[in-house]
């Protein structure tokens, strides 16, 4: 019965309904963008009631936050830190560092395009973005998970020759474990 | 064969009333909790919505097999203690499986739990896990003193180790054990804030500390069967000391008020206390508490 | 305060026959210029019988039209209140100096760092190879003759939109008809 279409989406819609109201966040504070989220999740935005909450390791995340610039070298633990994460997953672009590099966009060490190396879901902009423009990224997101379009993680497993390829023309001395789930 | 079927039955039937009732006081701690801190709150709905979710992620990691292991140790205790522990005073549906000598043994399954995690956080090799399973040994080491003076003491006082026994002498007296012994209930009640391992005594799990500490490698199902046992271990845990101390319940209504009046005492205090040391925990346990407890013993040998 | 900055010159100027000092600062600030050989004799020197405990800063500028690196050590006295600077210069094309990190163990990093980013070597510095720059496949980046915008441009990938570096305001502006006010159009590109 479950192989039925039918009921394979009414599973479905129950499944993004629970997964839209219960978001744990994995906050990856990389650049100046983090400083925001600490009034997004206490009394004045208080995030948790839509349900979103911090998680304290990838294990248990269901959303990378990446709030700013990453360098190359914190490139590399993120995409550590997003392939531990269990499916299914999500990330968060957070400010412009993410989208086209912001006000670093001829800097030596930080990449420009986050979406050429991780499936970004969600792209919050500003510089920083201020709450309600982080709480609106997350109402995005809930939309999108609730129209099962948030699929951010099965791209990167069908295209994970080209995102790999992507992340070592900037990490030359790869050492990270396979990804194979 | 009737009443075997029955109790299989009651057994479910108690079980999932304790994972609902569970469930439901954690999310109207985490309710209470925002509303204290001056915000709006998750519904109280919400550790449902996270359990649902989490039983629904997939699960790709493997570290061994005491690691799958040990949420299994985790549900055993607890489903053990709520098994144990008499729920209603007259009830057929929720059938009991004590014995003399109970509540001895449930002093042993109620640490069986946390070993088993400690072997499977063992194994996961993530170095925060083991730390947490010290602090968490350490903070068992604390409060086990105060909680089984207290013990002790109610079983000195009554000369019977089950807690029917305890019960029977209740009704029997007509006054609850809280009153008539009341250093016991003190240093219960305060070994009860190092066993609910809210704040200030959250240092097993301390989120931004140490990453949640022994649960840390796991997430998805396996987090959903350590949610729903350690809800399960709340209900079971507040059942007994309704039982032992509040002279039981007769209807679950009662049970729901006494319980959450003794669920509120932990969670109140957390709110207004920040995170002790490890050792600075241990030592308010060999404190105050230790002294009633210690206090309730002479009182059960004197009078 | 002048007289213990005349003294400080003093007693430098007569153990270290290199040492060029400028005085010309208002404030509580000594100047030395010396040889990169007498760095580590004249840090001890200041450290160890003169009170200046403190080690502020180093750093490292680029002069690139001199063909020269120059090293510059700031230190305190908290008992003088006074900071003094030792500069040496390197040659650009080979920059190597003496390692100073058994003087305060904080010099540590700051060589690291200018490892890193200028490509100054250190003989007989103890630390691992990469510290900031993981991965760097191009030349020290804080040299002025390196190329950010065109580095940027050949290692990373950039969003097409903003290469004509447009004022976002104008645009704006003259999309939806608005008037941009007076006071802002001093910040008009
Ligand atoms: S977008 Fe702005 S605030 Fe955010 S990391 Fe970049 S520079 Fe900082």
């Amino acid at each position: 019965m479950m192989n039925d279409k039918n009921s394979q989406k009414i599973v479905d819609i129950i499944q993004n309904w629970a997964r839209k109201h219960s978001i744990w966040v994995l906050a990856y504070g990389t650049g100046c963008g983090a400083i925001e989220i600490p009034p997004t999740m206490t009394s004045r935005y208080d995030a948790e009631r839509l349900g979103v909450r911090g998680a304290a390791t990838p294990r248990q995340a269901d959303v990378l936050l990446i709030t700013g610039y990453l360098t190359v070298k914190t490139m590399k633990r993120v995409i550590r830190v997003y392939e531990q994460m269990q499916d299914p997953k999500y990330v968060i672009g957070f400010g412009s560092c993410t989208i086209n590099g912001g006000m670093y966009y001829d800097s030596y060490n930080t990449i420009k395009v986050l979406d050429k190396y991780l499936p970004v879901d969600v792209y919050i902009n500003g510089c920083m973005p201020r709450p309600e423009a982080v709480l609106s990224g997350f109402a995005q997101l809930q939309k999108r998970i609730a129209e099962g379009r948030a699929n951010g993680a099965q791209q990167y497993k069908d295209n994970l020759e080209w995102y790999r390829a992507n992340q070592k023309k900037i990490i030359p001395n790869w050492i990270m474990p396979e990804y194979n789930w | 064969m009737e009443t075997v079927l029955m109790d299989i039955l009651g057994a479910v039937v108690t079980f999932l009333v304790a994972f609902v009732v569970g469930m439901t006081y954690g999310g109207l701690s985490r309710k209470i909790t925002a509303r204290v801190q001056n915000r709006k709150g998750p519904p109280w709905y919400q550790n449902f919505i996270d359990a649902f979710k989490l039983g629904f992620k997939k699960s790709a990691i493997h570290h061994g097999v005491m690691h799958h292991l040990g949420g299994a140790f985790l549900m055993v205790s607890s489903v053990m203690t709520l098994m144990i522990v008499p729920v209603l005073s007259h009830n057929n549906w929720f059938p009991n499986l004590n014995f003399q000598g109970d509540l001895i043994f449930l002093l042993y399954i109620m640490t069986f739990g946390p070993l088993g995690m400690a072997l499977g956080a063992g194994q996961t090799g993530n170095p925060n896990s083991a730390i947490g399973v010290t602090r968490g040994l350490s903070q068992m080491v604390g409060f086990e003193i105060p909680w089984v003076l207290a013990l002790v003491a109610l079983m000195i006082q009554y000369h019977t180790t089950s807690i029917t026994g305890l019960m029977a002498a209740q009704a029997h007296s007509g006054t609850w054990l809280m009153f008539s012994s009341p250093f016991a209930f003190i240093a219960a009640v305060m070994a009860m804030l190092g066993m609910f391992r809210y704040s200030p005594f959250d240092i097993v799990g301390a989120p931004t500390e140490l990453a949640s500490g022994p649960v840390s490698e796991n997430g998805g199902k396996y987090l959903f069967v350590m949610m729903s046992s350690g809800s399960v271990f709340t209900f079971a845990k507040l059942t007994l000391y309704v039982d032992l101390f509040m002279g039981g319940a007769d209807n679950l209504l009662i049970l729901l008020v006494k319980t959450f009046a003794l669920y509120l005492i932990p969670m109140l205090y957390g709110m207004t206390t920040p995170r002790y040391r490890t050792e600075q925990a241990v030592r308010w346990f060999w404190g105050w508490p230790s002294f009633f407890g210690l206090l309730a013993i002479l009182q059960a040998v004197i009078f | 305060m002048k007289e213990i900055k005349e003294n400080i010159i003093q007693r430098i100027k007569a153990n270290f026959a290199d040492a060029a000092e400028k005085n010309d600062f208002k404030d509580n600030r000594v100047d030395f210029s010396v040889k990169k050989e007498t760095i580590p004799s004249i840090l001890f020197y200041l450290k160890d019988e003169m009170g200046f405990i403190h080690l502020s800063h180093i750093s490292c500028v680029d002069w690139l039209e001199e063909g020269e690196l120059e090293v510059v050590f700031i230190v305190w006295s908290p008992k003088d209140k006074i900071k003094v600077f030792v500069r040496t210069r390197l040659d650009r094309d080979n920059p190597v100096m003496d390692n100073v990190d058994m003087i305060w163990r904080q010099a540590n990093t700051y060589e690291r760092e200018m490892r890193e980013m200028f490509g100054v070597q250190f003989t007989g510095l103890v630390a691992p190879e990469e510290f900031l720059l993981e991965d760097w496949q191009g030349p020290p980046p804080f040299r002025r003759d390196f190329d950010t915008a065109a580095y940027a441009e050949k290692t990373f990938w950039h969003r097409p939109g903003r290469e004509d570096a447009q004022d976002v305001r104008e645009t704006i502006a003259n999309r939806d008809g608005e008037e941009i006010p007076d006071f802002a159009k001093k910040y008009s590109r």
